[in-house]
C-alpha cells in the first residue's frame, strides 16, 4: 500500500495483477489485506460483526453478501458466537483474531502479517499460530508474516525472505535451505534463527543464572499485597514477593494477569489497596519523587511512553544533580548516542533501536538498586536483545535486582529469573 | 481503570434505545433550544424531570449508571446556580430584604431565584446529554448520522474510530506520568505530558488511518451493513416529544 506512506518506491510490485501505487487503491486493497501489530489500533468499530463488515462496506458489498460472509469469516478465525461482544472486552489474542477475519472477510489474494503476535500473551500466540497452520493447510491465499522471532513462524513458512539492515534480501528460499547455507550470515545480520539442537542457542554463551550477593534484609518486601480499582473485581490478591539485592524475578502470566499492576506497586507508582509494600525498609508510595528515583529504575516495552524532554541530552539530564549531568556525556558514548550527533534531537525522531537505548539512560546514570521493566524485549531483533541482556546482566552483577514482567521465556532463561505467575481468576490474581 | 461509560445491553434494547438516534438528537436538540429560551425555573424541571422518568422507565438505564453519570454534571449546575445567585446585581438593591446576611454576602429572593432558575436549567441539559448517551449505540449513530442526516462518510467513521481509542489515551496519561515520578520529576503536570500524549495520539491515529486505508475505507461507494430506516415510532416519539415541549414551555409563562 505505497501511496499511504511517506517514501519512495523502487522496482515494481504487483499483486494480483494491481500494480501498488500506480492503480487504484481499492482495487489493490481487494487483492492485499494486511494486520498490524497493536490489535488495538486496527479495530475501528464498537462492536465484532461490525468489525469486520467494516471492509466490506468500504469495498461496496451488496447487504445480503455481507450477512451471510461476515458469520463465515467469524467462525474461520473460531470467533462465531462472538458477533455482538465489544470489541474492546476481547483479550488480545481475540482483538488479533478478529483482525485477521475482518481482512480476510473480502478474500484478499494475499495476506499480510506485520508482526501480528507483539502484544499476544502465550496463549494468544499459540491461538493465532494454530489458525494460521490451518489456514496454510488450506491454501486459500498467500500468507506473508513479518517476524522477528524465528521460533513462531519458522514452522509455518514455505519460503523465508531475510532483509538486512540496508534493506536488501540476504536471502530467499525455503526455510531448512537457508538454515543450513546462510545461518551464519542471518546470525550475523541480527536475524533469530529458532533454536537447533546442537546450535549455540545465544551468543551471549550459556544461561546459568547469574550469582549475586546473597544475604541481608530483602531489598523488595511485599505481604499480602492485594490491589483493586472495584472492590469487585480485584486484579491482585494475597502476593507475597521477595527480592534480594541482585535477584531477578519474572513475572509471567496473561495479559490482564496484573503483571505490569504488580511492578508498578513495587516501584512505588501505585499504593496498594491491601498489604504492605517495604523498598529498602520504606514506604515507596511516600517517598519523595527524587529519592525514589534513586531506588528504582524502569524500563517500559515502548519507549516513547517514558519520554520526558524535548532532546536527548535533556532527556538524559532529566531529574539529575549536578553530578549527575556532568556523568551524561559517557552515559550517551556508552549507549551509543554521543551528544555531539544525538544530543539536540527529539526522543521521538530516533530509530527504535535507537529509543530503546536511550531509554536505558537514567538506569545507566543513577544505579538503582531495583530495575523494574514491563516487556523490554519485544520487537527487538537478535542485536537489541543480545545488547539489552548484557545491560541487564551487568547491573545485577553490579547488585542491582530485576522484576521483570515479560512474555519472553527466552529472557528470563537469559537473567536466571525466578519464575512468579500470576493467574487471573474470578477473585483476583494469585501467585502460584 | 478510566473507561468512557458505555450504555448497556438492556438500554440499548429498551423503547428509548431502539428510537433511531437521529431522531433522539432532533428531540434533545429542541429541549435543549426551548431551555436556552427560558428564564422561569419551571421548564426545566418539568423537561429535566420527565427526561430523567423516560431513561429509567422507557430507557431501562439503571439507576446508579445514571447517578454515576449524573454526579459531576449535577455538582457543576449547583456551583453554577451559587455563584449567580451570589454574584446578582439584585443583591445590591437595598429595598429588597436580603434572605441571608453573612458580612459582604447578602442574598435576595430574586438572585436567589434567578440562580436556582439556572441550575436548573443547567441540570436539564445535562439530564438530556445523559440519558442521550446511555441509550444510544455509537455505532448506530454514525450509521444513522450518515444514511438520514448527510454526514460525511470519511468524517463520521474517522470520529468513530477515535472515540473508540479515548480509553488509550487514559493509559497513556498514567503512563507518562509514572515516568516523570521515577526520574525525580514533578509528576502531577508538566506541558511536557502534553507533548507525550499528543505524539502517543498522532502514532495511533496513523496506524489506524493506515489500518483503514488498507481495507479500502473511502476508496469509492460504500455499502451497508446496517440501514438506518425511519420508522412510525421514531415519528410517535418526535411527536410525543415536541407536545411535552410545548406544554412545559407553555407552564413557564
Amino acid at each position: 500500500m505505497p501511496g499511504a506512506v511517506a517514501g519512495r518506491l523502487d522496482g515494481e510490485l504487483v499483486v494480483g495483477g494491481q500494480r501498488a501505487g500506480h492503480d487504484p487503491q481499492a482495487l489493490v486493497a481487494r487483492q492485499v489485506g494486511i494486520v498490524f501489530q497493536d490489535p488495538e489500533s486496527q479495530l475501528v468499530m464498537e462492536r465484532v460483526d461490525d468489525e469486520v463488515a467494516f471492509g466490506l462496506e468500504s469495498l461496496g458489498w451488496p447487504a445480503p453478501e455481507m450477512r451471510a460472509r461476515v458469520p463465515e469469516a467469524l467462525a474461520g478465525l473460531g470467533l462465531a458466537g462472538f458477533a455482538r461482544r465489544r470489541t474492546a472486552r476481547l483479550s488480545g489474542g481475540e482483538q488479533q483474531r478478529l483482525a485477521i477475519a475482518g481482512v480476510l472477510a473480502p478474500g484478499p489474494g494475499v495476506l499480510v502479517l506485520d508482526e501480528p503476535t507483539a502484544n499476544l500473551d502465550p496463549d494468544g500466540t499459540r491461538e493465532l499460530a494454530a489458525r494460521l497452520a490451518a489456514m496454510r493447510a488450506d491454501r486459500s491465499s498467500t500468507i506473508v508474516l513479518v517476524e522477528h522471532r524465528a521460533d513462531l513462524v519458522w514452522p509455518l513458512a514455505d519460503l523465508v525472505l531475510a532483509l538486512g539492515a540496508d534493506g536488501r534480501p540476504i536471502a530467499l528460499g525455503p526455510p531448512e535451505v537457508l538454515l543450513e547455507r546462510h545461518a551464519t550470515q542471518l546470525a550475523a545480520a541480527g536475524v533469530w534463527l529458532p533454536d537447533v539442537p546442537g546450535r549455540e542457542p545465544s551468543a551471549l554463551g550459556p544461561t546459568a543464572p547469574v550469582s549475586g550477593p546473597a544475604g541481608g534484609r530483602p531489598f523488595v518486601e511485599a505481604r499480602g499485597i492485594g490491589f483493586a480499582w472495584d472492590r469487585a473485581r480485584p486484579i491482585l490478591r494475597g502476593i507475597d514477593l521477595e527480592l534480594a539485592m541482585g535477584d531477578r524475578v519474572a513475572l509471567l502470566g496473561p495479559n490482564g494477569a496484573g503483571k505490569s499492576t504488580l511492578g508498578r506497586i513495587v516501584g512505588g507508582l501505585l499504593r496498594p489497596t491491601a498489604g504492605t509494600m517495604r523498598l529498602a525498609g520504606g514506604d515507596p508510595v511516600r517517598l519523595p519523587a527524587r529519592e525514589l528515583a534513586r531506588l528504582v529504575g524502569y524500563v517500559f516495552q515502548d519507549p516513547e511512553r517514558q519520554f520526558v524532554a524535548a532532546t536527548v541530552r535533556a532527556e538524559m539530564e532529566a531529574g539529575l544533580d549536578a553530578r549527575g549531568r556532568a556523568g551524561v556525556a559517557e552515559v550517551a558514548a556508552t549507549l551509543g548516542l554521543p551528544l555531539d550527533a544525538f544530543g539536540e534531537r527529539s526522543p521521538y525522531s530516533l530509530s527504535g533501536g535507537e529509543q530503546r537505548r536511550l531509554s536505558l539512560a537514567p538506569v545507566l546514570a543513577r544505579r538503582p538498586g531495583l530495575l523494574v521493566l514491563d516487556e523490554p524485549t519485544y520487537g527487538q531483533d537478535r542485536h537489541g536483545y543480545d545488547l539489552l541482556v548484557a545491560f541487564f546482566r551487568a547491573r545485577v552483577a553490579s547488585g542491582s535486582a530485576i522484576l521483570v514482567a515479560t512474555h519472553d521465556l527466552r529472557l528470563v532463561a537469559d537473567l536466571g529469573a525466578r519464575p512468579f505467575v500470576l493467574t487471573p481468576t474470578a477473585s483476583g490474581a494469585i501467585a502460584a | 481503570m478510566i473507561a468512557v461509560r458505555a450504555p448497556e445491553d438492556r438500554a440499548l434494547a429498551s423503547p428509548i434505545g431502539r428510537t433511531s438516534p437521529v431522531a433522539k438528537l432532533v428531540l434533545v436538540g429542541m429541549w435543549m433550544a426551548g431551555l436556552a429560551l427560558t428564564t422561569d425555573p419551571r421548564p426545566p424541571l418539568i423537561l429535566g424531570a420527565i427526561g430523567l422518568a423516560a431513561s429509567v422507565g422507557l430507557g431501562r438505564v439503571r439507576l446508579a449508571a445514571l447517578a454515576a453519570a449524573l454526579a459531576p454534571l449535577g455538582f457543576a449546575a449547583l456551583t453554577v446556580g451559587f455563584f449567580n445567585a451570589v454574584l446578582n446585581p439584585a443583591n445590591g438593591d437595598a429595598s429588597l430584604a436580603a434572605l441571608v446576611s453573612l458580612g459582604p454576602i447578602r442574598l435576595t429572593a430574586p438572585a436567589v431565584g434567578a440562580g436556582a432558575a439556572i441550575a436548573c436549567r443547567v441540570g436539564a441539559v445535562a439530564v438530556l446529554g445523559i440519558a442521550f448517551a446511555l441509550t444510544t449505540d455509537t455505532t448506530r449513530l454514525v450509521d444513522a448520522l450518515v444514511q438520514r442526516a448527510g454526514v460525511p462518510e470519511r468524517f463520521a467513521y474517522g470520529a468513530l474510530a477515535a472515540f473508540q481509542a479515548i480509553p488509550r489515551l487514559a493509559e497513556d496519561l498514567v503512563s507518562l506520568r509514572d515516568a516523570r515520578r521515577i526520574r525525580g520529576l514533578r509528576a502531577s503536570w508538566h506541558p511536557r505530558i502534553l507533548v507525550g500524549l499528543l505524539v502517543l495520539a498522532i502514532r495511533r491515529a496513523d496506524r489506524m488511518a493506515v489500518a483503514m486505508d488498507a481495507r479500502g475505507f473511502g476508496s469509492g461507494p460504500r455499502s451497508r451493513y446496517r440501514v438506518e430506516r425511519g420508522s412510525w415510532s421514531d415519528v410517535a416519539f418526535l411527536g410525543a416529544g415536541g407536545v411535552i415541549l410545548v406544554a412545559a414551555m407553555l407552564m413557564g409563562r
